[in-house]
């Protein structure tokens, strides 16, 4: 009777005991949930059995976009299959919700288990030097589209590091000088392109038959020097003669004297112009290009401002706010005293493959093929200005063709075309966004008097040189 | 006289087997526990110590990055300057804001229920959204508040473009989330015994006496739990200061928080090692000033078993 009972203890499964497995089974649950994704190893992980079958699937990130941005990328996809029937682009991942995308990226990285292949908004120069992308000079080599010829040298600059290539710039929009041509007419004064200022001097005289102010009110100007932005600082700086970051001799140069003469400079134009007191300026409207975080219309779109520094992409997103005339013109940068020639600059969209890609190869295939020909379907949607050489020169902004007329697109497109070819190496530092983020930190105290060019430009040196030594310390 | 000796305790089968399932019960939490918190905050003292990039393995450093703090970071020292301006400034202020909303919402008004709830409905809106609110209400150009200024004859400021006032701003901002301390001060006020106030008022004692001497000894307890946790998120401000003034502090890193500093490092700069100095620190700070708070709690926080054993 007793053995009976044992007999039924063990073998029927208690309320305690199941609880107990449950608790248990739980834990485990939770440990395994904890594991990489796929059981992939947490580095590496290139060599996939995926380049040995048939079929390869491969997954495609973008940092984020507008709607129509990222479903173009599912029609590029789709035409690649046509050529290509054994690969499967999946749907692009476009953004990663409301965590930051670089973070994920490069968790994903550490894990094993990035997307094949993925656009970047920071530079590949950044990402390559904590060796987190693949190298690409050998797979451009032999590549049908993307030979390093192929790029314009200033624009490619911002994905070496050390002498090795991290991505592609397939698109980049080339910056330059917009003026609105109904202004230029209203005082008399030449709107043709090859009239436009040509020096710092006759900019800023120019300028001055724009500026209006009403007692301390500014109700409208000419030009803001340097546009009080650390992204296009390098050119002003180039146009000075001079650089902010050399990337050959890994050296930051930012206390250097072109680029305090620069600094001065636009502190002299300030005070004669503007009453030396950039807050004024700030608050009497938007001086940028699009509608500012405060609501306010930007103010060139509103006839109060005749010159402005602008991308390519400044072509359509005019029209986002209507302006209140119909003819605006671009034209090369002004050259500084201290400089010889114009040149522009560039901000760039970037192709990489992530370490760890389960298909490098196909990856960058894929890469090559969006570098010249998926790019007109990028184009068509959003126009960033292709940068392979490639690419069909017949490309033009539709909206600015239905605003402006195709020949006025066509040309202006041509005309930024051009800057490409003169596009002063930037965004190639690997310490890039903690540069930025010094620079923007000097400008606003230069602007503000806060700190005197000088001590901020040397400050913001020395923890630019910092920072960029000690990772090229753990690099070395 | 025989000694009395004890016995050893012994636990029985049936306990262990009891004590044993209820370890099971709450191994999940533990696991959870010690996998995403105990870990993570450990590690984070060991990356302190390691240049760590997130890819590749840390490699170990020592204290350089303690030393490189102060010495090449210029936004360091702003960072701390601003995060204890904000919470010498947010954290008294919130405390008198809501002990008075609490005040007003202990009334016995027709629809007192519905106001309790407005108050408290700001603490459960997205910290993003009620930001952008505040950003557009504080619009230099127009906003809401300057236009009540102007109205006054005062003359509208940049609260959040202008260097002085940006930090005045955020701390406005932080007033935001009040209801969640009003609350707590409110169920503080109810446990008063309405006794005590009853026998002051027979005594003579007038409004203000009785909550000087009542009210406000006996919701001591409450406003300690109030001032630690109020530290504790004032060290710790982080979306509101992202939302304004970005990983540089805009207006003139007026606005640059040491959350921000700590994000700013590990997210952009991929910095892990130094952004977990910057971390160790600040949980060092708070450690500091909560056992601080704590041991002061002693010469003004009422506790009830002494007065009654006195």
């Amino acid at each position: 009777m007793n053995d009976d009972k044992n007999l039924k203890a063990r073998s029927t499964l208690s309320r305690r005991a199941f609880l107990q497995f449950a608790s248990a089974g739980a834990g485990l649950t939770l440990l395994a949930a904890c594991a990489a994704p796929g059981g992939q190893p947490a580095s590496g992980g290139s060599e996939s059995g995926a380049a040995t079958t048939d079929t390869v699937s491969l997954s495609f990130w973008t940092p984020g976009g507008s709607q129509v941005y990222c479903q173009g990328f599912g029609t590029i996809a789709a035409n690649y299959k046509e050529l290509n029937p054994n690969i499967t682009i999946e749907e692009a991942q476009c953004g990663t919700g409301e965590q930051n995308f670089n973070e994920v990226l490069l968790a994903r990285v550490a894990a094993g288990n990035p997307p094949d292949a993925t656009i970047i908004w920071t530079s590949p120069a950044a990402f390559g030097a904590r060796n987190a992308l693949v190298e690409l000079d050998e797979l451009m080599a032999g590549s049908q589209y993307s030979q390093k010829d192929a790029w314009p040298e200033g624009v490619l600059a911002s994905c070496i590091f050390n002498g090795k290539t991290y991505g592609l710039p397939v698109a980049a929009g080339t910056y330059a000088m917009f003026y609105n041509e109904e202004l230029f007419e209203a005082k008399g004064i030449s709107s043709k392109r090859e009239d436009f200022p040509k020096t710092w001097d006759e900019l800023r005289a120019l300028s001055k038959e724009f500026t209006v102010w009403n007692g301390d009110t500014l109700e409208s100007v000419g030009f803001i020097p340097w546009d009080e932005d650390q992204y296009t600082l390098p050119i002003w700086s180039a146009l000075n003669g001079t650089q902010l970051y050399d990337a050959e001799t890994q050296k930051y140069l930012l206390d250097d004297a072109g680029n305090l003469e620069m600094m001065e400079y636009a502190l002299a134009w300030l005070d004669e112009e503007y009453q030396g007191d950039i807050t004024k300026v700030n608050t009497a409207g938007n001086w940028s290009a699009g509608t500012d975080g405060e609501g306010r219309p930007p103010a060139f779109q509103e006839g109060r401002m005749a010159m402005m520094t602008g991308g390519f992409w400044l072509c359509g997103d005019m029209y986002a706010v209507e302006p209140t005339f119909e003819r605006w013109n671009v034209a090369p940068f002004p050259v500084g005293p201290n400089g010889s020639e114009t040149v522009s600059g560039y901000w760039p969209n970037w192709l990489v493959v992530p370490k760890g890609s389960s298909n490098p190869e196909e990856a960058f295939k894929y890469l090559d093929y969006m570098s010249a020909e998926g790019i007109k379907v990028w184009f068509a949607n959003v126009p960033d200005l292709p940068t392979n050489k490639n690419v069909s020169t017949d490309l033009f902004p539709t909206l600015m063709a239905e605003k402006r007329g195709e020949e006025v697109a066509r040309e202006v497109t041509d005309f930024f075309r051009g800057q490409l070819d003169i596009a002063t190496p930037m965004w190639n530092s690997p310490v890039q966004d903690f540069a930025n983020d010094q620079i923007g930190r000097i400008l606003e105290q230069i602007y503000t008097k806060t700190a005197a060019p000088a001590a901020a430009l040397a400050e913001a040196q020395q923890a630019c040189q910092a920072e960029l030594d000690s990772l090229l310390q753990q690099n070395a | 006289m025989a000694a009395i000796v004890s016995r050893p305790s012994r636990i029985s089968p049936l306990r262990r087997r009891r004590a044993l399932a209820g370890y099971l019960f709450v191994l999940p939490w533990i696991i959870s526990l010690l996998v995403f918190t105990a870990y993570p905050v450990l590690a984070s003292f060991y990356f302190s110590l390691t240049d760590y990039t997130v890819i590749e393995a840390p490699r170990w450093v020592g204290l350089e990055n303690y030393r490189s703090l102060s010495s090449t970071d210029p936004s360091f020292w702003i960072s701390v300057y601003n995060s204890a301006y904000y919470a010498l400034i947010a954290v008294p202020v919130g405390l008198i804001v809501s002990l008075g909303l609490a005040l007003l919402l202990n009334m016995q008004a027709k629809g007192i229920g519905l106001y309790r709830t407005l108050f408290y409905l700001p603490a459960l809106a997205p910290p993003v959204a009620g930001t952008i609110i505040f950003i557009i209400m504080f619009n230099s150009q127009g906003g809401l508040v300057n236009q009540v200024l102007e109205l006054v004859g005062l003359s509208g400021v940049g609260w959040f473009t202008d260097p002085k006032w940006a930090k005045l701003g955020l701390i406005i901002l932080s007033l935001w989330g009040v209801g969640v301390g009003t609350l707590v001060f409110l169920a503080g006020l109810k446990e008063i015994p309405q006794s005590l106030l009853e026998a002051a008022g027979i005594d003579g004692a007038n409004t203000w006496q009785r909550f000087r001497h009542i009210t406000l000894p006996l919701l001591t307890p409450v406003t300690l739990f109030n001032l630690v946790m109020g530290v504790i998120g004032s060290f710790q401000v982080f979306t509101s200061a992202f939302v304004i003034g970005g990983t540089t502090g805009r207006p003139l890193e007026s606005t640059l928080m040491y959350m921000v500093l700590i994000y700013r490092h590990a997210f952009r700069y991929f910095k892990m090692g130094y952004a977990s100095a910057l971390a160790v620190l600040l949980f060092l700070a708070i450690l500091i000033v909560t056992v601080t708070i704590f041991r002061t709690a002693r010469l003004w926080v009422f506790q009830e078993d002494e007065e009654q054993a006195a």
